[in-house]
């Protein structure tokens, strides 16, 4: 059985802004040392999946450079492989229209690699899941598409793709972003929402793809494909629980600066949603041969203190006082400094005495001495993006 | 619209359909075609799969990027085109022969198909 993963990769993120203005959402560093897309290309390796596409359009030069350095770690002579295909513009000199159309698109590639089972995936969401479990149950019910299926609370139906089953999780009926969902039977409160995950036969994909190319539609697999299919093929339900690795029914969008924030803090908690340790479930990545994470100083006053908090290699803790913070790789923090619930991407430099708090602060920003940032937000909210809750974001290339 | 890389063949079916009633245009590979596509679609192409310049599987998916609906028929003496995933987006294929009454059926049919859309 030959199974080709493709992964969704050309996410805007544009409510990740300004995380998202020199990157793809799949890009976007996540957990101190990872790329959001680490997580559904670490799913793949661990599930036996060796045979992956990653379809970028726009602003994929950082996500082209981490899978090069960091996912070079196939066997080639094998016949396995992780490659990114910018869009070629093959059929269209258009982008994508939608989903389906970035398959579409990408037909000649799938004609060349002719597997049975497609398995399409979104590298804009963090979770852990074994898509073997996946399989093996769409081959079970003899399925043409399965649709992997989230229970989440009816209130945010307008988010997803809502899915509705009969006992045997064949599915009847799909709505996208309904304002009234079918609600699952025996539990009013709960929906069942799509992942953007989905196992194909490949013969049942590219005729629904042609189909749906040929008419009038937004191209879209939510809105177009599975409803169209629902008619005339079989498609059903995955049930994430049954190939949810962490068993916490962990799944995250991070669509947003304050979702994105709030699951980096989750790692810091006692015990994180997502478990990074699990060492049958490793989650790869590309990390530069830093050396060990430091701390100096020990005066009164003046001692290097990590508190709740994730530090990654290269950091230097220097006479400052990291406090339920997750700091990326080479963060330099100086004497006197105070660092609360926040971010620190890669290289970031925090002078003498400066303050933090609530605050996400991309890669090698100079903090200058003194400086504070998320205390006052009126004044932060004239250089900075401030969320409705109160988050900063202290962008890449912004000179202080 | 014909497309036709073979000048004999081009207008050997010009003719023929022309005695049918059929106003043709013709086009001599996939490039020339949707330049004529561009101009003001055709309401049906006949399109040869190997040509020069571009061949019909690739004038076949760009064509259907200007126009999703215009019926084309793909018209060849090769085999393994069905091999291609491309060519399930036509509407018909016909092997190509001297005897066009096969042609000319899908073209009546695939017409009538469109009016009644």
């Amino acid at each position: 059985m030959k199974v080709l993963a493709i992964i969704l990769a050309g996410g805007r993120g544009e409510r990740l802004y300004p995380l998202t203005r020199d990157r793809a959402k799949p890009a976007v560093p996540f957990g101190a040392i990872y790329r959001i897309i680490d997580f559904t290309l670490s799913n793949c390796i661990n599930s036996g999946v060796r045979h992956i596409y990653a379809l970028t359009q726009y602003k994929s030069i950082s996500l082209h450079r981490h899978i090069e350095l960091g996912w070079s770690i196939l066997s080639a002579p094998l016949g396995e492989f992780i490659e990114v295909i910018p869009a070629q513009q093959r059929i269209d000199e258009q982008w994508y229209q939608g989903t389906a159309d970035a398959i579409y698109q990408n037909i000649y590639t799938l004609q060349e690699e002719r597997p049975d089972l497609i398995l399409i995936l979104s590298g804009d969401h963090i979770y852990k899941m074994d898509y073997r479990k996946m399989i093996d149950f769409h081959l079970e019910r003899k399925a043409d598409l399965t649709v992997a299926a989230i229970r989440m609370d009816r209130s945010l139906s307008r988010e997803f793709g809502v899915i509705e089953v009969d006992g045997d999780w064949r599915i009847v009926g799909f709505q996208e972003k309904p304002d009234e969902p079918k609600p699952i039977p025996g539990d009013p409160q709960g929906i069942l929402a799509s992942m953007g995950v989905y196992v194909f036969n490949i013969e049942t994909l590219v005729r629904r793809l042609i189909e749906d190319a040929r008419s009038d539609s937004s191209h879209d697999f939510g809105k177009d494909i599975i409803p169209a299919m629902i008619q005339k093929d079989r498609v059903f339900a995955f049930d994430f629980r049954q190939g949810d690795r962490g068993g916490t029914g962990y799944w995250r969008d991070v669509g947003t600066v304050e979702a994105y924030f709030e699951a980096n803090m989750d790692l810091v908690s006692l015990t994180p949603q997502l478990n990074l340790y699990d060492p049958d479930w490793r989650i790869l990545t590309y990390q530069s041969p830093y050396p060990p994470a430091k701390t100096v100083h020990a005066e009164e006053g003046r001692t290097g203190t990590v508190i709740n908090s994730i530090i990654s290699n290269g950091c230097i803790i220097s006479g400052g006082r990291i406090k339920r913070s997750v700091l990326s790789p080479r963060v330099k923090v100086h004497s006197y400094v105070e660092v609360e619930d926040s971010i620190l991407l890669d290289g970031v430099d925090v002078g003498r005495g400066a303050k933090i708090r609530r605050t996400i602060v991309d890669k090698e920003i100079q903090i200058p001495e003194g400086m504070e940032i998320g205390y006052h937000l009126e004044e932060d909210a004239k250089r900075f993006t401030v969320t409705p809750s109160g988050i900063v974001v202290v962008p890449k290339w912004i000179r202080l | 619209m014909v497309v036709e890389d073979e000048e004999g063949l081009r207008l050997f079916y010009e003719e023929e359909l022309k005695s049918e009633g059929y106003e043709v245009i013709t086009a001599r590979n996939g490039k020339e075609a949707i330049r004529q596509v561009e101009e003001g679609s055709p309401d049906l192409i006949i399109l040869d799969i190997v040509m020069p310049v571009m061949d019909g599987m690739e004038a076949l998916s760009r064509i259907l990027r200007k126009d999703r609906k215009i019926p084309i028929i793909l018209n060849t003496s090769y085999a393994g085109y069905r091999e291609d995933f491309m060519s399930w987006a036509a509407d018909a294929y016909v092997t190509k022969s001297t005897d066009l009454t096969e042609l000319k059926r899908k073209i009546r049919e695939l017409l009538k198909k469109k009016k009644a859309r």
